[in-house]
This record gives structure tokens, sequence and C-alpha cells, in this order.
């Protein structure tokens, strides 16, 4: 699974361009995180087949909405974490999660690298890497 | 039936003594009942491993050569300050202490670690010179190896209970309590419920001065009731010790609570003997009886309204109801990790590694916590504002705005309309439209006044201004209406005539 930040122009925000792209490519575009309102915005999809997401990112810029592959990864280091859950209710998808054992779990297919966990994590435990 | 510590001791000895968790105890409450408990159990463990702020160590370094009288003079470890007003080679180095140099990333809490950990530690030490100790300056390393003593010291810890924390305001606050997201975006708590020590003796029966515990990995002992402690009000506290030397870095975390400051995670574990039927009942109470406060963070005062009670298991299940929204939840103590020590606890005792204690006196059960003695009048927005209003509307015109600030020599004017406040222009908003074209007060003034009210302490205020790098703030009363202006430069004339 891959992601992709589209950012849209205020004169593009009125237009149902997200759901014209799934409707015209028939690849179904699953919204993690969206802030869009009048004066523009950004939302960040992921996009199942990753084959397509060229195609995607094409058919995004060709009508008028910039669109870029997020090429983050966000990683816990488990020999830091403590389990503390700091973090648990600033994640705003749900990617950092306990599992039954009240330990911490990061599902990085969810996170939208909103950074609010970075700031929080009092030993340091988390952080955002380029994959380029 | 009644047990007594000794005879529970015997059975530790022979290794028949029959040990639960805490978690496991409110299991068999819950199917056997307290009193069959009793005659099942003898120990039940606790933990708790959470931010310990009040926590620090008293360091031995022994004597150089020449010797430095360091007490009373300066001392840096890691270049965080300790506390020197000891004797000579004794310092104390608290957890809250800040870096020099790296600031909030380094603090009191990581020297600790560090120590625990072995690392070696840079002390750079100054003293005054003496006819007995010459010398003035020593740089030096060492690690915990070299010192004589290390002694961790935590005078308040163990919470009985603790309130959890939410935010009304509409910005982010930055708390001891950690991060709280606007409009009661998220509730954060410290609390080990179920695990916590003296939830499961909230009478203090078992434990009490002298009582042996485990602490940060080793064994240590409760050397008095906790600072703050607070019977009165199910919010006791434990003031602990132990040798540094033998403890576990796994269990003394140095860390930074974000932009509040440095701090320590500490994990304690206390066993409390099943003696009766009433330590089985109270060791064996869920998490849906024990109960706490949502307290509202977003009023800076020492009176934080609450919000609603709440009980540990709806905090502990990751969201709670707050205005009939649902609201993420952030335990900031790791119950993971108490559960570990709780186990670990639980290990040592069924090896006869540990033995109980009985107390040597038992803890306070009448005393409350008293707020500081303040002797100084607390100065409020009222006794600086500006009260002779000079505002205009926003239908008129910046010609009229600019002569009224250069006319009474104001940076500020407050925009009204029908009595209530709803903008605010400065001579820095005017001298940017200039050559914009614009005409009306309202085409410039900004909408979202930063504002203040007439009895919130000026020293609050000032953060506001700070924050929002801002030199005034309108002054309004509950339902709008403009009330006076505050300014830096009311401010200031105070400060110099005080």
């Amino acid at each position: 699974m891959r992601k992709i930040l589209l950012r849209y122009s205020p004169e593009k925000s009125s237009e149902p361009i997200l759901a014209s792209v799934i409707k015209d490519t028939g690849v179904l575009l699953n919204v993690l995180q969206a802030k869009v309102n009048s004066r523009g915005g950004e939302i960040i999809v992921a996009v199942e087949d990753d084959e397509r997401v060229p195609e995607i990112i094409r058919t995004f810029q060709s009508r008028g909405v910039d669109a870029e592959e997020l090429k983050l990864t966000t990683v816990l280091n488990r020999d830091a974490c403590m389990d503390c859950g700091a973090c648990l209710s600033l994640c705003p998808t749900k990617a950092l999660h306990f599992n039954p054992e009240y330990r911490l779990e990061l599902d990085k297919e969810k996170c939208v690298y909103c950074k609010l966990c970075i700031e929080a994590c009092p030993v340091r435990a988390l952080s955002i890497l380029s994959l380029e | 039936m009644r047990k007594t510590v000794q005879e529970i001791n015997e059975k530790i000895k022979r290794g028949e003594a029959v040990v639960l968790t805490a978690e496991e105890m409110v299991e068999l409450v819950k199917s056997k009942g307290p009193e069959a408990a009793v005659r099942e159990v003898d120990v039940v463990t606790t933990g708790t491993f959470g931010a310990m702020c009040s926590t620090g160590a008293f360091l031995n370094f022994g004597h150089a050569d020449p010797p430095i009288k360091l007490g009373g003079g300066e001392v840096y470890l890691n270049d965080v300050p300790a506390y020197t007003g000891l004797a000579a080679v004794d310092v104390y180095v608290g957890s809250t202490s800040i870096s020099r140099t790296k600031g909030l990333e380094y603090g009191g809490g990581h020297v600790l670690e560090d120590l625990v950990s072995g690392k070696e530690i840079e002390l750079i030490g100054k003293g005054y010179g003496t006819d007995c100790y010459p010398r003035r300056e020593i740089r030096t390393t060492f690690t915990i190896h070299d010192l004589n003593q290390a002694i961790l010291c935590c005078p308040r810890t163990c919470y009985q209970r603790y309130n959890a924390a939410t935010n009304s305001r509409d910005e982010t606050l930055y708390t001891y309590m950690g991060m709280l997201l606007p409009n009661y975006g998220n509730v954060t708590f410290s609390w080990a419920g179920v695990l916590s020590p003296l939830s499961r003796d909230p009478e203090y029966r078992t434990i009490g001065i002298g009582t042996r515990i485990f602490l940060g990995g080793a064994q240590g002992y409760v050397i008095s009731e906790g600072t703050q402690h607070d019977p009165e009000r199910g919010m006791g506290t434990l003031a602990v010790a132990g040798d540094m030397k033998k403890m576990n870095s796994r269990y003394i975390r140095g860390c930074t609570i974000p932009r509040y400051g440095t701090s320590l995670y500490l994990g304690i574990g206390i066993p409390i003997p099943v003696l009766d039927e009433g330590i089985a009942m109270t060791a064996g109470r869920d998490e849906s009886q024990l109960k706490t406060n949502i307290l509202d963070y977003g009023v800076p005062s020492r009176e934080r309204p609450v919000v609603r009670e709440v009980t540990c298991a709806e905090l502990r299940s990751g969201k709670v109801e707050l205005a009939g929204k649902e609201v993420p939840v952030s335990p900031l103590s790791s119950f993971a990790m108490a559960r570990e020590i709780s186990e670990t606890l639980k290990r040592w005792i069924e090896k006869g590694e540990f033995l109980l204690s009985e107390p040597v006196e038992p803890l306070s059960r009448e005393r409350t916590l008293k707020p500081m003695r303040m002797v100084e009048r607390l100065v409020r927005v009222k006794d600086l504002m500006t009260k002779r209003l000079i505002t205009i509307g926003p239908d008129e015109s910046l010609e009229a705005a600019a002569t009224l600030i250069k006319q009474h020599n104001i940076d500020h004017l407050p925009v009204v309309e029908k009595d209530r406040l709803v903008g605010i222009v400065t001579s820095w908003d005017l001298a940017v439209s200039l050559g914009t074209g614009k005409k009306r007060v309202s085409e410039i003034m900004t909408r979202k006044v930063i504002t203040a009210n007439e009895e919130e302490p000026v020293d609050v205020v000032v953060r506001r201004l700070e924050q929002h790098k801002i030199s005034g703030v309108p002054v309004v009363d509950g339902e709008g209406r403009l009330r006076g202006i505050l300014t830096t430069d009311d401010i200031s004339k105070f400060a110099v005539r005080r």
C-alpha cells in the first residue's frame, strides 16, 4: 500500500475531483486524512494497488491537483518505548495502539505523518524517516 | 482467618507462599470472594511505572587531590546543574534539573538513567577554596561504580489515585499531564489502577515507614509518608529511597514531557501481605470501583474545575465520554511495565529472594493537602488595565482610526459594534494597509481577538501575550462586552513601580 498527498488550490477545492478520479480510473482510494475547505487544503489517500500509483498521480495532476507520493515511514523503536501510551490519544488514525498486553504497536499503513506523537514521546522512541 | 507477616515470611522461606499479582487477585476475589482469597493467597504484588518528578539522587564522589569543596559551589553532571548545598563532595541531582546546553532534551532524569546504565558522566565542579579544600575547579568523568554511594530518593510517589486531565481551551496545552488537545480533544491520566500499591491498601494497614519494596529493579524502602500525602481525599503518597548501584536501567528512564520539562519514569512495586478478609477485599477491588475526576487544565488556577467523575476502568478502555462525545485517552504511566514489575516482584517472593517487612511506623491517616501561604496580594488584570476606552466601529474609515491612535498615543484600537468587541486594529495593521486601497476598519481588523478577563492574574495574561507575540489584549466580560485594555506598557509601568 502506498500513500499520495493531494494539495488543493482554493479554485479546485470545490470541484469533485477525488470522486471523478476514482470513477474514471476505477481505483479505490482510501482517504486517510482530509483538511480541505474553501481556501484549499490537503488530502492524504492510500492506494492498495501499488502499480496504479503513477497513473493516479498523473490523473490528479491533469485535473489541476498537485499530487505526489509520500515516501515517508514512521519508526517505532521498541527498545526505547516504555509503553506509557502518551502518544495514543494524539494519534488521529489510531495507527498507534495497544495490543491486548498493553504494549504499543504501530500500524504504519494508517499513519498520516501528523508528527504529534514525535513530540509527545517522552523517550523519543518515535521518528519519521524519508524513504528516498 | 488471620495471618501475620512472620507466618507469611516463614512460608516464603520454605518456598510455599502463594503469591498473586494484583490483577490475578482481582480475578480470584471476583470468582471466590475475599474469604476464600485470604485462605488461598499470602501476598499480592503491585507495580507502578510513571513519571515521578520528585525523584533525585544523593551522590558521593570521594575526595580529589588536592581536595575541593563542592558544597556551596557549583556542580554540573553532563551539563545538568546539581544541588551542592551539602557537605564537600556530596551532591543531589534531581530529575527536573535541565541541561544548560540541551534544554528540555536532557535533564537530571537522563543523568540518573545514564548513571544506572553504567555510562560515563562528565563532572564539572567549582568551589571557592578554603584552607582545608584549596582546589577551586575540577573536571573529570565517573561512572556509578566510582561513587561511594548513590542513593535514589523520591519524596513523593505512588499516588493512591490521581486526577485525569483535559483541556477546554481552543489551543493545545503542554502540561505535566502531557499534551492536551484543544476543545476537550483528549484525556490523559497517570495511574496504575488495580496495580497501584496504595489503592490495594487504602487504609495503610500493611504499607508504612520501613516497608521493603521493589524500587528501580532493586530492593528499596518506604522512608516516610510522601510529600502532599492527602489521605483525607484518598490521595495518599509515599516517600521512598534505595541503593541506586543495584538498580536496573529498565526501571529508571529519563524523559522529556513536551514543552514542560524533564522527569524520570521510575518503577516501584510493593507487596501486600494478605493478613485478613479486609485486606483481601481492598486488594481485590477492580477498576470499576476506583474513581477519580477529570479536571480542566484549561483553567490556569490551583482549583481546576471538575469536568466529570470517571472510573479507572473507563480510562483504561482508551476512551471516555465528555459532553456526549467520545474522547481518546492516553495513559501516561505504563500499565505493561507496572504489570511486569508486579510479576517480577512475585517471582522474587516465590523464590524466597524477597521477604516482607512490617512497618516500623504507620502512615498518617489524618492529613490533608494545604495550599501555599500567600502573603502578597495577587495582581489581577483589573488592577492594571486602562479603563478609559478609546474604540472605533467596523464601518469607520482608516483615517478615523489613525487619528484616534495619534490623538490618544495608543497602539491598540478595539473595534466595537453594538456594545460587543468584534475586532482589533493596531498601529501596525494601519501601517501595512498603506497603499493597499483598503478603506474600512472591518477590512484590516483582526477578528479573532486574543482577550483577557478582569479577574485573571496578570502573570497568566503575560504568558498569553508572549505565546501569541502580541503587545496588548482587550479585557472583556462573559458577554463579550469591552471592559478595558491591558498592554505591555501597563504591565511594565507596574513592574517599575514595584
